[in-house]
């Protein structure tokens, strides 16, 4: 089968800084993937390469048959990719509805009642349908994170991308956003995930990956990989963050 | 789930939106009644001269007032694209509109006045002569639309500025997550970028329109009769300067006070929970 995001010795320049230095992935549609890895070993900006946030300097990306080239091909992609940040980066002058609203309308141009009938499906699933009047400077970390994730979906994205969605947060908070994402997971939803929950890797990814240095260094399922890495870089990072 | 979801919703989540709508009657309103007074009683006690001159100048007054409309939705308008196109990404256009700002930002307000109401008409007459094109030959521009241009294009590149360091405050993932969801620059610059950036603006656009509303006085230098040069003619026709320019900064005070007023109004309904 096709894989629904294919990514060819894509390579990424910071200055001289060479960030990405030829990955190649391949993800199936419905698949989980988590990837870990030290700071700047470059697998945010890999995330971000995939909707196109961040401009790559060599190599490709195909997204649901889609190549990552012209702007309306990066629009086209963008619409049926959905981003999830650290920083939740939810519009602060819009309320939640609005916020959960406004990309349906002006961009996938439904009208009122029908984005409004889907924002609010999406905040009950979310845990939060009660706040959608509120302001997210009303709101908790986890219930803006919550929020975030309903935008995006409100756009019945095919892909779902999270970048650290839960490093902002406090601890209480982060199990809100996970249980959000494990069920998104379990729907079938195709998710590429950047993150160091391990927990949440255990539980829904089918691969988990691990970057250093702007390569991919290893790659297997998460238990295989977190029980018995065989790279001596992956062994070095794991002894750090699993305690 | 019913058939407006929007109903279900309890009435306080609507009331907790905005919490300090019902403020204090604001103080500063007794500022612009008092000088309003003072100006009305000085009428009132002392018609001579005070009611001849209040009636001498009032043309000046509305002359001014509107000037200072004009030329600020001008200038907002304007001012919004210059700012846009210095933050644009093509060399070209940002580099026409910084050396635009570069310009005016060297030149007194008051030249570039005098520059608009003198200098340019005589130019395209010359361009007439030397072309022979009779209706350049015979331009005569209409004293008040050239102070207005004169104004705006002036005060254009000063909003520029207050635009595009308001834009600049707003954080990049906001550009960022508005596109990831397919909008475009324009669609995030007019939904998500502008819509901020203006709550972090209107102080220093205050700034600019008060500025503006007293820099209309310079206009009196190329014979448009706004209130400064209409009592500049009351105080030579009839020697009494302290009245006239006692009551000329009471009238600008007025007013300049009540666009504080209005400033503060728009500050205080664009706020928003952050």
């Amino acid at each position: 089968m096709e894989p629904i995001i294919k990514i060819q010795g894509v390579h990424k320049y910071f200055g001289t800084l060479e960030a990405l230095k030829g990955v190649n992935l391949e993800v199936q549609k419905g698949e989980v993937v988590v990837i870990i890895g030290p700071s700047g070993s470059g697998k945010s900006t890999m995330l971000r390469c995939i909707n196109r946030l961040e401009e790559f300097d060599e190599g490709s990306i195909i997204v649901d048959g889609i190549p990552l080239d012209t702007a309306e091909n990066i629009n086209a992609v963008r619409t049926e990719v959905g981003m999830v940040f650290q920083q939740f980066n939810l519009f602060p002058h819009l309320s939640v509805l609005e916020n959960v609203l406004l990309a349906q309308q002006i961009v996938r141009k439904r009208d009122r009642a029908e984005a409004e009938k889907v924002g609010m499906a999406l905040l009950n699933k979310v845990g939060i349908p009660e706040k959608a009047k509120y302001f997210p400077g009303q709101l908790s970390g986890g219930q803006q994170q919550r929020v975030a994730i309903a935008r995006a979906l409100a756009m019945n994205p095919k892909i779902m991308l999270f970048d650290e969605p839960t490093s902002a947060l406090d601890p209480e908070m982060i199990q809100e956003v996970l249980d959000v994402m494990v069920a998104l997971a379990r729907e079938g939803m195709t998710m590429v995930v950047v993150s160091h929950e391990m927990g949440f890797a255990r539980a829904c990814a089918h691969r988990a990956i691990l970057m250093d240095a702007g390569q991919i260094i290893e790659e297997a399922p998460p238990d295989v990989l977190f029980s018995h890495p065989t790279h001596e870089r992956t062994k070095a990072f794991l002894s750090k963050v699993l305690h | 789930m019913s058939v407006n979801p929007l109903s279900a919703l309890p009435a306080s989540a609507a009331s907790a939106v905005r919490t300090e709508k019902n403020e204090r009657f604001d103080r500063w309103w007794i500022m612009v009644a008092a000088v309003a007074v003072l100006v009305i009683l000085l009428i009132f006690l002392k018609p001579d001269p005070y009611k001849n001159l209040f009636n001498f100048v009032r043309d000046g007054v509305w002359r001014t007032t509107y000037i200072t409309i004009i030329s600020f939705v001008l200038v907002i308008v304007f001012g919004l694209f210059v700012g846009l196109a210095r933050l644009s990404k093509h060399k070209v256009i940002r580099g026409i509109a910084t050396v635009y700002v570069e310009i005016i930002r060297g030149i007194p307000m008051m030249v570039q006045i005098i520059y608009w109401a003198f200098a340019l008409p005589a130019i395209i007459q010359e361009m007439g002569s030397a072309w022979n094109i009779p209706s350049f030959m015979e331009y005569r521009p209409d004293g008040i639309v050239m102070a207005i241009f004169g104004l705006t294009f002036g005060y254009s590149a000063y909003m520029s500025e207050v635009y595009r360091a308001g834009i600049q405050s707003i954080s990049k993932g906001q550009m960022e997550a508005a596109r990831s969801l397919g909008m475009t620059y324009v669609q995030a610059m007019r939904y998500i970028i502008v819509p901020q950036a203006v709550r972090v603006i209107l102080p220093p656009m205050g700034n600019e329109l008060i500025t503006l509303l007293k820099d209309t006085a310079l206009v009196s230098a190329v014979a448009i009769p706004e209130l400064t040069r209409r009592g500049r003619e009351f105080s030579s026709a009839n020697f009494n300067p302290i009245e006239t320019w006692t009551m000329v900064a009471l009238l600008y005070l007025v007013m300049t006070l009540l666009a504080t007023r209005l400033v503060a109004y728009l500050e205080k309904k664009a706020r928003y929970e952050r």
